[in-house]
């Protein structure tokens, strides 16, 4: 393998993904009832087109888009909804939340079917995305469609598909790459066409290798496609941080991907597109980690959106005495649970229980001592230390003033405080406190 | 459902929920491990007293932080072993042979005055141990420059009087030095090594540079103060250091003696009191060598490495706001406002 | 100032301690440090200042009426400046070797922001007498800062007292060179907003 990309900074966790990395997707039982967030993406809500009483099958809409960033939901299951109320989700928000209980049978709405997929048109994949309610599976569930739908003045020149998955613990990308290799690849090429971009790209982090070589070999014959072996490096994966390790471009300050011509999808994204457009299946399961000290057996499923997170952790054999700490999501961006009732939704990317060895208190914490650990690793070259200071005693506007809003939180720098200072916290009150 | 009953109390708290393993107490510890070396060339040296001096300041400084912080009812943070640092480095800087309340005195301004008075250890605006030094070398500057000759034998002796390295090359020239210590090879061996007039920790290069390397294989110091700092004054020692004009100066010489090992390595590289981004680093080395040198060469003083790192402390704040590390997409954002 | 009028003893009381020039309202620190090495300097420069400060009160209170508002502070300046005048030669005079170290710092009473602000915030709107005893107060506030810094530091600097021996041994040499004056008068103020803090439930300096 040539020379690694990768970005200027991060910080190198743990990884501990060997807790579930050799595990093969296994398909999570039907669940008895789920929970459907009418927002589960980032933008307008979805608007409930059923009433309680009415029987749903698996693939129906059940909830409809109310915007362009908006993104329809579909119930995963068949059965009878019980409840249309507002119910805790895993970024601890009350959502409205559909709620449907399974009558056993798992009847399907039929699919339309594409065989001749490349011969759609940019338009008409853009609109079987949208109906399938296709969201970044990464974490951020910012609606697909309008990704592939930039404004004219945007030239888009290239695609990236972002199989770095840097966050410790997780293996859902690396196990879909493995496994469904041809598929995330054709999933590249309808992003592809329906952006008329004639190059594309996978960047893997290395610590994936039997990922990479999966890839590899899918994309033989594909001229314009190249895999990229990425350096072990958090956060690789984040957007901007993957641009610059593939295409060294840089995404301007407070700007998007496609101010340099790029469109970054994840690949549960890709499969889930190529899903949608070959098979017409709307998006109605994901694959997700279960891992972490704090589960019995830790695994990786095909999990219907909707079940609740107790649901799969008893399927994983539930959790040890110890364990501490549930998150949804990856441990350096993820959102800890104040309880296992919550439903799985489009953008939860695993579930970790952290045990009592992995948890590291934060509860106290001293001045920081500026040591500039965190100014080295800040992907962003942003100065964590000075933001969390200005912060904590309530200079808000100083902290505006030196670029608090181009950090994406990826909590490098609360990872390497030696003082154990909660930078993402801080930054985030911060954030919360004046106005963009 | 939010009230089923619950086999596990779940703790939850905002990302990240991985943290790293460095702790402030424990890179407190590796940098009082790193200088265990220069400590034990201290005592070989200078003999048990040196140890004594040491111990003193350090017991005092670990004491009055304690006092201090049980008194106002505060945790005691002395676990930290930043007090027990800063002793440590006051104790190194002491002449052997000083009264017994100098160290005490030193400690307590150090700790208690420069420290805990500005909020504690982060709130500092000084590095307590220099200014702990400087109190005691303004107050008491003759006993703070009464300089024993290393006797090299572990034992306590009735060393005699001499002058430092640097205070016979400012009183009497380049050729004197020379000829105290034999020839010019003997000279810069006796600086590595550490026999010579100085400092209790100041005084043994080889056993400074030790702990330095410890210091940065863990990456808890980095090249750029102790480089630029030593750059700067072996630069300016050749060019402004020798009697024949310029550019005849023996850089060497003014390197390996005095403070400089010690104060680049260990003391101008206090988190606390230096500047936090790299670049902004190598202004405060740079500024740090050339005050130095301007002491050492025109000042009153033969030795300048404390005032200069105490003067640059001055400015690392300012260093810091006009400094900006690289940042992300940047770049391109100024070309476009040029347009 | 104040809704109730004070008595001319909480004046004088207000001056020396509640508003003290030095440790609670912190002005005129500069001689505070610069004088304040021996006890003989301080205590000199701190009677010159109750004279000063009691007499342009006074006079400032008794032409209050007559001064237009828009040129006072010329006004202010002048009788200050004439007061200061007469303690300089009176020094000159009669006591040559203190007038010698200190003589630059009398003439610098001139712009005493104490001295001034009293004239303005009270002697300027408030009777003769009461002008007096607010002038007297703040002196004396003046004076015992003075004598209470340069006690500490002329003790600790030099093992004296008004020049005679106290304590033998090698004394601290800094708390007489500047670094030492401002460590004591920083170290006593603070000590002084504790006291308040602690027993007269006060808030500390106001800091400006």
């Amino acid at each position: 393998m040539s020379k690694t990309a990768t970005f200027e900074r991060g910080i190198h966790p743990k990884y501990r993904k060997e807790l579930a990395a050799g595990k093969s997707i296994t398909q999570a039982n039907l669940p008895q009832r789920i929970v459907v967030p009418v927002s589960q993406h980032i933008g307008a809500p979805a608007k409930p087109e059923v009433n309680i009483g009415d029987e749903v099958k698996r693939g129906q809409v059940i909830g409809s888009t109310t915007g362009f960033v908006s993104s329809p939901v579909h119930s995963s299951i068949s059965g009878k909804v019980t409840a249309i109320a507002d119910f805790p989700t895993s970024v601890g928000k009350m959502v409205q939340s559909i709620v449907i209980e399974s009558d056993g049978k798992d009847e399907a709405i039929s699919f339309k079917e594409h065989p001749d997929y490349m011969n759609l048109s940019a338009d008409e994949i853009k609109t079987i995305i949208k109906d399938a309610g296709i969201v970044g599976m990464g974490g951020a569930a910012f609606p697909t469609n309008v990704k592939l739908s930039p404004p004219k003045e945007k030239t888009i020149d290239t695609v990236i598909i972002n199989g770095a998955e840097c966050e410790p613990y997780l293996t859902a990308d690396h196990r879909l790459m493995v496994e469904h290799p041809r598929e995330v690849v054709e999933g590249l090429k309808i992003i592809m066409k329906s952006l008329g971009v004639k190059e594309g790209h996978i960047g893997i982090e290395e610590n994936k290798p039997d990922a990479i070589k999966a890839m590899e070999s899918a994309i033989s014959g594909e001229a314009n496609i190249k895999v990229w072996p990425l350096e072990i490096k958090y956060p690789q994966g984040a957007e901007k941080m993957l641009i610059k390790a593939v295409k060294g471009r840089e995404v301007p300050s407070k700007g998007l991907p496609m101010d340099v011509g790029v469109v970054v999808q994840n690949v549960g994204t890709a499969l889930a597109v190529y899903e949608a457009v070959r098979f017409g299946k709307p998006l109605l399961e994901r694959v997700v980690t279960v891992t972490g000290n704090g589960i019995r057996e830790p695994k990786n499923m095909m999990v219907r959106i909707g079940t609740l997170m107790s649901d799969v952790i008893e399927q994983c054999g539930g959790l040890v005495d110890g364990a501490v700490k549930v998150i949804s999501g990856g441990p350096m961006m993820g959102f800890a649970q104040w309880t296992l009732d919550v439903p799985v939704v489009k953008g939860t990317s695993g579930i970790l229980v952290l045990a009592e060895d992995e948890y590291v208190s934060s509860d106290q914490y001293s001045a920081c001592i500026r040591c500039g650990s965190c100014i080295d690793v800040c992907p962003m070259g942003l100065n964590p230390s000075i933001l969390s200071i200005y912060s904590e005693k309530g200079f808000y506007e100083d902290a505006k003033a030196n670029n608090l809003f181009d950090c994406f939180e990826c909590g490098s720098c609360a990872y390497v405080c030696p003082a154990k200072r909660p930078m993402v916290q801080f930054i985030r009150l911060a954030k919360s406190q004046v106005k963009p | 459902m939010a009230t089923e009953a619950k086999a596990h109390e779940l703790i939850v708290s905002v990302s990240p929920h991985v943290r790293g393993q460095e702790t402030v107490a424990r890179i407190m510890w590796t940098v009082n491990l790193s200088l265990l070396p220069a400590f034990i060339m201290s005592v070989y040296y200078f003999g048990p007293l040196a140890a004594f001096v040491t111990g003193l300041c350090i017991l005092s400084a670990v004491l009055s932080e304690h006092i201090y912080q049980t008194s106002l009812k505060k945790k005691s943070t002395i676990g930290d072993g930043s007090a027990f640092l800063t002793g440590l480095l006051l104790g190194l800087n002491l002449p052997p042979s000083v009264p017994f309340y100098i160290p005490i005195v030193g400690s307590v301004i150090a700790i208690v005055i420069t420290k805990l008075l500005f909020g504690g250890l982060g709130y500092n605006v000084f590095n307590p141990a220099l200014i702990g030094r400087a109190f005691l070398l303004i107050s008491f500057p003759k006993l703070m420059t009464i300089w024993s000759e290393p006797t090299a034998q572990f034992v306590a002796m009735d060393a005699k009087t001499t002058a430092t390295p640097l205070g016979v090359l400012k009183e009497e020239g380049l050729a004197k030095l020379i000829e105290i210590f034999g020839d010019k090879t003997d000279l810069y061996m006796s600086l590595l090594m550490g026999s010579r007039a100085g400092s209790l920790g100041e005084t043994s290069a080889i056993a400074l540079l030790i702990g330095a390397a410890l210091l940065l294989y863990r990456g808890y110091i980095t090249w750029h103060i102790p480089f630029s700092f030593i750059a700067t004054v072996g630069v300016m020692a050749w060019a402004f250091g020798g009697q024949a004009g310029l550019f005849t100066g023996d850089p060497l010489i003014h390197i390996l003696s005095g403070g400089l090992i010690l104060g680049a390595f260990f003391m101008a590289t206090d988190y606390v009191t230096c500047p936090s981004i790299r670049k902004g680093q190598i202004i405060f080395g740079i500024g740090c060598g050339a005050i130095t040198m301007m002491i050492r060469l025109k000042g009153g003083f033969p030795e300048g490495v404390m005032f200069a790192i105490l003067l640059m402390n001055c400015f690392a704040p300012l260093i810091d706001r006009g400094v900006k590390s690289k940042k992300f997409g940047a770049v391109k954002e100024q070309k476009e406002q040029k347009k | 100032m104040s809704l109730k009028p004070k008595s001319n003893w909480e004046l004088i009381k207000n001056g020396m301690f509640g508003e003290n020039t030095i440790f609670r309202m912190a002005i005129s620190l500069c001689p505070s440090i610069a004088v304040t090495n021996g006890m003989k300097n301080g205590v000199a420069l701190g009677i010159s200042v109750v004279f000063v400060q009691t007499m342009v009160n006074m006079t400032v209170s008794l032409m209050r009426k007559f001064i237009h508002p828009k040129i006072r502070i010329p006004i202010f300046m002048l009788v200050i400046a004439g007061y200061v005048t007469i303690i300089d030669l009176l020094m000159a005079t009669y006591a040559r070797p203190i007038y010698k170290e200190i003589g630059l710092y009398i003439q610098i009473i001139v712009a005493f922001a104490s001295i001034f602000a009293r004239a303005e915030v009270y002697a300027s709107k408030n009777k003769v007498f009461s002008s007096m005893c607010d002038g007297l107060g703040m002196g004396i506030g003046f004076l015992l800062a003075m004598v209470v810094i340069s006690f500490f530091r002329e003790l600790l600097g030099k093992g004296t007292l008004f020049g005679y021996p106290i304590v033998s041994g090698s004394p601290l040499l800094i708390m007489i060179l500047p670094a030492g004056g401002f460590l004591a008068v920083g170290l006593l103020m603070g000590f002084f907003n504790w006291i308040d803090m602690r027993f007269f439930g006060g808030k500390g300096a106001s800091g400006v």
